[in-house]
């Protein structure tokens, strides 16, 4: 958000090797779309940043044009996060591409332990062709298994390879090993930035139309975003604006029941006297109360992204009229 | 050049043909020859070859052109100690206050006498406290809980000591530190703190303890704890000289360093004075770039190799620590408590950047504290010297705490050497027997004997900062194998003191390839002796770690601890 909230979101990328990690990131990296992203990497073996997009390298940092930023953390995450942290000016977005076989919560704990840190999500990529012979891996089972059980969101990559019925097995698999976690299918890493990251420009907050509620605005206008593939279409939009304020509790348990497709929610929510920021990754959903909120938000307002089909835009409508 | 003869009660060589002697004759730096008075003599008298200068030094005592010295005739002479498995910040550590179970010397030489209950660690903090500057924190380390039972260190008492300035007592694992309550406030620690390792009590607020680098992130950088900095001042590289001097070594690893080239032109010219007291060995790590770049590093790095800075091997990272059930174990894993069996690397990327490594012919320690990870780096070894041949590799598992028979053979096989973590026995024997691997994997912990008949070279060493350098300590552990609980950890893996006190001279050095110049008193190797007050082959086994360390001698030159 753009104001109200100083702290530096991060997010953490986890998967085994091959899972399409490094494609994922030279994604994000693409479409940074103004956002200056820091990118911390395990090493610069494990990711590869697309030349095009290199100005210059200064010791263990890649520089690129679009003004992101990609360091070697060398093995040492406890120096790169300071370095991040007092670097200036302070990146917009910090994401970390831990190794193929890192604990994903050892990063997020320090993101919800750092005052200066807010933990926007971990996203967990698996390979559905590979993954079920690395579950069942006698030393690599329990390290997948892991990272797959801390995940807010889960790409499945190379999805499209893979037969139906063995897909479908999956994500029942995959499930049972993260029950509040969102399945995305993806090919080369074509995931919405908003999706993979939380955070919300102003201009996007500017977009929503003050007033009403909306659902899926096929219409709705993403200029700034460079969205042109042709996995956009399997994503819609909600959002909301509307001049009423909730009850702590009541809001609470409005946001328990989230559909199932959601993959985020974020935004002001107007409670008696206060404001709340509300940010859902996942199943998984967090209410602060904010001190104040940026000029231009005048009443409660949301929006939410969530796979085409499966999040039931009529069903939050419904969820926040309560 | 003078030729200086040493007398000693004895002196201890590690050579078959004359495991004792009682002279060394030194000279340019070098062992000349050691033996009898009368042997060793008969070089001065016997042509002078190699003394350029013959006849123009005129001897202070005895005959011929060599001076005799008797300062040693009540000592005992060794080979200098090699410490392979080290870490230079455990000279910069003591930056911060010392407030361990154990007595401890100071680089500087104060004694800091052992802190046996938390009384006396809040009296020595108020006590440091009072004499620091207005705004800076106040940091500790070395503190051990597993000794202190009465209650659990917390902030309550630190704030006893202040409540005006942060307080931080780092544990001695480095994994753990308790804090005091305005520590707390600066990383907004409170009762709604819901993060993973941050400890409450039964009230619900933070007790002040901090367990692991998530939770202890917030106050390391309000406190500015800067460890990495304690290995890369200049104090930091003379504070570590001073800790190997203290504790008789005179060769010691710092065995995991990115190695910037400002740091070992740094660390070539302290190491290249001449009072710096030891040779070291910095060792690359391996995790920051792909192989191919850490190798033509590492090679390049080995080029820049002085007397007194050894370069070119690397360091890779298997998996965690045992105490931390972060060891990669194979079936049935951990005793009791959680499996958080954890991998550094990848297994297939191991192997990979093993195979690189080695072709480019790159020496290489590979830490491995698990049994699992143990399997998967001798497996990863075995398939690049397949591919690669590489003789006389002696690529070395590093801790390599839980092997067993089995995987002994294959090290043998492969050619591997081991290094393994002698001090543990004593530090967390305890723990490993009734919480982490239980009592049967215990007793076979840091498996020297079984090393030793399995016939794998064999060194053995303290981690240090994580325990105390002190090779006569690590020598008495792996030879007694006690614990604090008074139990024998595995009497059958106990050894010899002769093969304890070669796997911390001879046994080290060849890890490092370098046992042509170091590691045993014999002609044309290095001058580098440990000097002790008495004969580690006479005295009780058990008093082997009491032994006191007069001081070293480097090429030569004389070293007094005091």
């Amino acid at each position: 958000m753009s104001s109200g909230d100083q702290r530096l979101p991060l997010t953490v990328i986890t998967g085994y090797l091959g899972a399409g990690k490094t494609t994922l990131v030279n994604h994000l990296l693409r479409h940074a779309d103004g956002r200056r992203i820091m990118v911390l990497v395990n090493d610069f073996g494990d990711i590869a940043i697309d030349a095009d997009l290199i100005e210059s390298q200064e010791g263990d940092t890649l520089i690129l044009a679009n003004g992101c930023i990609c360091c070697s953390m060398g093995g040492d995450l406890f120096y790169a996060l300071s370095d991040a942290l007092d670097r200036q000016p302070r990146p917009d977005h910090l994401l970390i591409e831990a190794s193929g076989v890192a604990d994903p919560t050892r990063i997020s704990e320090i993101a919800r332990a750092e005052p200066e840190l807010r933990l926007d999500g971990t996203i967990a990529l698996l390979d559905a062709l590979g993954f079920a012979g690395l579950v069942d891996d006698a030393q690599i089972g329990s390290s997948v298994v892991r990272q797959i059980a801390a995940a807010d969101l889960i790409v499945v990559s190379k999805s499209d390879l893979q037969s139906p019925d063995a897909l479908s097995e999956l994500k029942v698999q995959v499930a049972a090993l993260a029950p509040t976690a969102r399945q995305i299918e993806a090919s080369f890493g074509r995931v919405p930035l908003e999706v993979l990251l939380g955070s919300l420009s102003s201009a996007e907050v500017d977009e929503i139309p003050q007033g009403c509620a909306n659902r899926d605005h096929a219409g709705h206008d993403h200029a700034h975003h460079d969205h042109t593939e042709d996995h956009e279409d399997l994503y819609s939009r909600w959002s909301l604006s509307r001049d009423c304020i909730f009850g702590q509790q009541a809001l609470a348990e409005v946001l328990k029941d989230l559909p199932a497709g959601l993959l985020r929610l974020k935004g002001f929510v107007k409670l008696d006297g206060r404001w709340a920021l509300v940010q859902a990754v996942g199943g998984r959903v967090e209410i602060e109360s904010l001190p104040r909120v940026p000029d231009h938000i005048k009443h409660t307002t949301l929006v939410a992204i969530g796979l085409k089909g499966q999040m039931d835009t009529a069903e939050l409508d419904r969820l926040f009229s309560r | 050049m003078q030729t200086v003869i040493y007398a000693a009660r004895k002196i201890i060589t590690m050579v078959p043909n004359r495991p004792e002697a009682s002279h060394v004759a030194v000279r340019d730096g070098r062992v000349l020859a050691v033996g009898s008075l009368e042997e060793v003599a008969g070089w001065a008298e016997s042509g002078q070859a190699g003394s350029e200068r013959a006849g123009s030094e005129r001897a202070e005592t005895g005959s011929g052109d060599f001076r005799l010295d008797e300062s040693f005739a009540d000592k005992v002479l060794l080979p200098g100690f090699v410490e392979g498995h080290a870490h230079m910040m455990a000279g910069g550590v003591w930056q911060f206050t010392y407030v361990g179970f154990e007595d401890r010397i100071s680089p500087e030489g104060v004694l800091w006498g052992g802190l046996k209950d938390i009384e006396a660690v809040t009296s020595r903090l108020r006590q440091i406290e009072s004499e620091l500057e207005p705004d800076a924190p106040l940091i500790a380390w070395g503190f051990d809980p597993i000794f202190l039972t009465a209650h659990r260190l917390n902030r309550f008492d630190l704030d006893q000591v202040t409540m005006d300035r942060p307080i931080a007592v780092i544990h001695s694992n480095f994994h753990l530190m308790t804090v005091n309550s305005m520590a707390l406030e600066m990383a907004q620690y409170d009762r709604n703190t819901n993060v993973m390792g941050v400890d409450r009590g039964e009230d619900g607020e933070p007790t002040g303890e901090l367990q692991e680098m998530a939770a202890m992130f917030p106050v390391m950088r309000r406190l500015k704890i800067d460890i990495r900095s304690l290995a890369r001042t200049e104090g930091g590289i003379r504070a570590y000289g001073k800790v190997c001097h203290r504790s008789g070594v005179t060769t010691a690893t710092d065995l995991i360093n990115d190695l910037p080239l400002e740091d070992v032109e740094l660390m070539a010219s302290i190491t290249g004075e001449e009072s710096y007291p030891a040779r070291l060995v910095p060792v690359l790590n391996a995790h920051t770039a792909p192989a191919e770049e850490i190798a033509a590093q590492a090679l390049a790095l080995r080029e820049k190799s002085t007397d007194k800075l050894r370069l070119g091997s690397i360091k890779i990272i298997t998996d965690g620590s045992i105490q931390g059930f972060t060891a990669r174990m194979r079936w049935p894993g951990y005793y009791k408590g959680p499996d958080h069996g954890i991998w550094n690397i990848p297994p297939e990327q191991l192997m990979t950047t093993v195979e690189t490594l080695n072709a480019a012919g790159v020496h290489m320690h590979i830490h491995v504290n698990g049994d699992e990870s143990s399997e998967v780096a001798i497996e990863a070894l075995a398939r690049a010297l397949r591919k690669n041949p590489n003789p006389d590799h002696r690529h070395v598992l590093q801790h390599c705490q839980l092997a067993d028979a089995a995987q002994f053979r294959k090290i043998r096989n492969l050619g591997l050497c081991v290094n393994l973590f002698a001090n543990h026995i004593f530090y967390f024997g305890d723990k490993h027997y009734e919480l982490t691997v239980g009592p049967e994997r215990a007793e076979r912990i840091d498996a020297c004997a079984t090393a030793l008949s399995e016939g794998v070279p064999l060194a053995i060493h303290s981690d240090a900062p994580v325990t105390p350098m002190g090779p006569l300590f690590t020598a008495w552990c792996a030879v007694n194998r006690v614990t604090p609980s008074g139990r024998v950890l595995g009497a059958a893996e106990r050894i010899s003191v002769e093969d304890a006190l070669r796997a911390v001279t001879l046994g080290p050095a060849y890890t490092l390839h370098l046992d042509h110049e170091v590691g045993s008193i014999e002609v044309g190797k290095k001058a580098d002796f440990v000097v002790l007050e008495d004969d580690p082959l006479s005295v009780d086994p058990m008093a082997l770690k009491d032994i006191g360390v007069w001081g070293t001698v480097l090429a030569g030159r004389l070293q007094p601890v005091s």
